[in-house]
């Protein structure tokens, strides 16, 4: 055996004979700390607009809903409403959002095994953006009452699109390849769809899908927080309770992961549902924000390494601040003008993506 | 304590890989799988592993257990698979590597237990002093031993090992194959090699098996099975047989159609990456 232990690599810092969960000190340190630097982005966030708002009229407005008192004052009575009809579902939803498309972009890259999937590789987001222009077609290009048939549109084409790409590649077993090639084809159908509808469509109609596609927070409402937070509640335990499945399936490959006693093709189908349910209702409320989901989780395997145990919840926080961050810059640079979360998103993330890449290459590889 | 494979056919759709194969096992030895591509040498790995499914036979473990019949995570907890070194796209680090192989144990959180396993499992293969270094960091043998790491946390009585070595430099296939029959040895567990190289099996395994077509043509100690017929038969190759340091030991014949092969009949028997048997397994197709 002597030349088994002869191998020219130094050996790094020996951690010794460590026991149980003290090998994840740093990754719990960092959830913490993750936890925390959103609610302070969130305050901050809430404080940011064309009224202006002191941390002492968030807090009082939270003090009000929480004892059942209204401001008696119109100035407060203003400010409250603000704070809480505008400005907290926005930067709520743009957490919860975040959270939602990161979580669905790690599912995917995982279970897909490639680190250049998005939870837009499927096909999704293609299919919102038609069935978003459709309802515009139909409802008209005014906000307001046509929000409701957006996003039953935009969800609608969003399951058909994840059913079709999941029954169309159980045919070869739901093999990555195969889930990647037929979320490529329905892209370019519904690409194709959503252009036909633009090239005949009047200009008002045209500037109001195009505005859809940006993606932003602009149109948030309580609803929509409500809806994406008791998914996200729902699907959080399941998704960790089947993170060391999907370590296996992600790190050893599916013939290996059956070999570990993984059900393979079962999780698979479970989890790409639920990242596809995820997505799905998070652009429905916000139109394509990009970048984020495939973004989000290497920027938290940087942090807190590969293991899905850590990785989903770290990636959520990391799709949360960004989202958080890129709406408050939104809402900043042309004040009172905002630019759409999506723009600013890809403009402020890719910079930071690219020296990610070039300077921790082997992390990302 | 013994593998029993009996009568086993495993197919895909409508093409039959595996047509009956016979096979046994002891706990404590190391067989080698022999045959050329295409004979069903990993199919029939796979099937044991519980990763492709029968259609007819059984596979028994100690007498009574039947192992088609397992739920998959029990099976895991009895039958260990060793792939081929795989590319990773992901860097997860080298003691999470190996805790993978916990998998059928626990749940979401690792136990005492489990990382004892893997500290043992690591110390064994000699990986202890790079526990949190990047799999991606990794050369193909300490790829390949990170695998084999792998399936000793999770603790097997079976081992299978599917041509581990075909993707490593000679140095790193010896290294591999001591380690596996060590493993065998010291750990008891009944493992089976599925390999290319005649000669390294002879040097390694305690017993090998050739498949052709699906079916178990020859099964028996290197030297008393390999024959110059039989390797005609099975890899359609002239050679000629000798004994190095005990070891029954394979010369392909030079041949003038494929003259580039073997120029002189000992470099394939000194174990330069050079599989000139591969060059004819289409002979036999």
């Amino acid at each position: 055996m002597s030349s088994v232990h002869s191998d020219p690599l130094p050996p790094t810092a020996s951690p010794g004979a460590r026991r149980s969960d003290d090998h994840y000190t740093s990754q719990k340190l960092a959830i913490g700390l993750g936890v925390a630097a959103v609610v302070i982005t969130a305050l901050v966030g809430i404080q940011i607009g064309t009224s202006g708002a002191t941390l002492i009229d968030v807090l009082q407005t939270f003090w009000a809903k929480i004892t059942g008192t209204v401001p008696t004052d119109r100035a407060s009575l203003l400010m409250h409403n603000v704070i809480w009809e505008l400005r907290l579902p926005r930067v709520l939803l743009a957490i919860l959002g975040g959270a939602a498309l990161a979580v669905a972009g790690v599912l995917f890259q995982g279970l897909l095994r490639n680190p250049l999937v998005s939870p837009y590789t499927l096909g999704i987001a293609p299919a919102a953006a038609f069935g978003a222009s459709l309802a515009i077609v139909l409802f008209g290009a005014t906000a307001g009452s046509a929000a409701v048939s957006l996003v039953i549109g935009a969800l609608l084409f969003s399951f058909l699109n994840t059913a079709l790409v999941l029954s169309l590649a159980s045919a070869r077993n739901l093999h990555p390849t195969t889930l990647i090639l037929v979320g490529i084809a329905l892209s370019q159908l519904f690409g194709a769809l959503t252009a036909c509808i633009q090239y005949f469509a009047e200009d008002e109609v045209l500037a109001a899908i195009v505005r859809w596609t940006w993606g932003s927070v602009n149109n948030s409402a309580w609803y929509q927080v409500l809806a994406l937070f008791v998914l996200l509640a729902l699907a959080f335990p399941y998704i960790r309770f089947r993170s060391s499945a999907l370590n296996a399936i992600a790190f050893a490959g599916d013939d290996s992961a059956k070999s570990l006693g993984v059900a393979v093709s079962t999780v698979r189908l479970q989890t790409i549902a639920i990242a596809a349910t995820l997505t799905a209702v998070t652009i429905a409320f916000t139109g394509i924000i990009g970048f984020v989901g495939l973004v989000a989780p290497h920027i938290a395997r940087l942090v807190v390494g590969a293991n899905h145990r850590f990785l989903i919840a770290f990636s959520a926080i990391i799709g949360a601040l960004l989202l958080v961050v890129a709406d408050a810059v939104g809402r900043l640079v042309i004040s009172p003008g905002v630019i759409p979360v999506g723009i600013i998103d890809a403009l402020v993330g890719a910079p930071i993506f690219l020296y990610l890449i070039l300077t921790r290459q082997k992390a990302i590889e | 304590m013994t593998l029993k494979i009996d009568s086993l056919e495993v197919g895909y759709g409508k093409r039959q890989v595996v047509k009956g194969a016979n096979l046994k096992v002891e706990k404590g030895e190391l067989v080698g799988l022999l045959g050329s591509n295409g004979s069903g040498k990993s199919t029939l790995i796979k099937t044991i592993a519980g990763i492709n499914s029968h259609t007819k036979g059984s596979i028994t473990w100690n007498g009574g257990t039947d192992l088609t019949k397992l739920a998959r995570r029990d099976l895991a907890k009895i039958v260990a698979y060793v792939p081929q070194s795989i590319g990773l796209s992901f860097g997860l680090d080298i003691r999470e590597a190996v805790l993978l192989g916990r998998t059928p144990y626990f749940g979401t959180r690792p136990r005492d237990e489990d990382w004892v396993h893997v500290e043992a499992a690591m110390q064994r293969m000699g990986l202890d002093e790079l526990g949190d270094r990047s799999v991606t960091e990794l050369s193909g043998g300490q790829g390949q031993r990170v695998l084999i790491a792998r399936a000793l946390a999770q603790d097997p009585e079976i081992l299978l090992l599917d041509e581990p070595t075909s993707a490593l430099d000679i140095r790193y296939q010896w290294q591999t194959l001591e380690v596996a029959r060590d493993v065998t040895r010291k750990k008891n567990v009944a493992a089976v090699i599925a390999i290319h190289d005649l000669n390294q099996a002879a040097r390694f395994t305690d017993r090998v098996v050739f498949l052709q077509d699906g079916v178990v043509i020859a099964d028996g100690p290197p030297a008393d099975v390999y024959s110059p017929e039989l390797i005609k038969r099975v890899y359609g190759v002239d050679v000629e047989l000798s004994v190095h340091k005990g070891f029954v030991q394979v010369h392909p014949l030079s041949d003038r159609e494929h003259s580039h092969l073997g120029l002189h009949s000992t470099t394939s028997a000194l174990g330069h990456n050079h599989h000139p048997v591969k060059h004819r397994d289409y002979a036999t197709a």
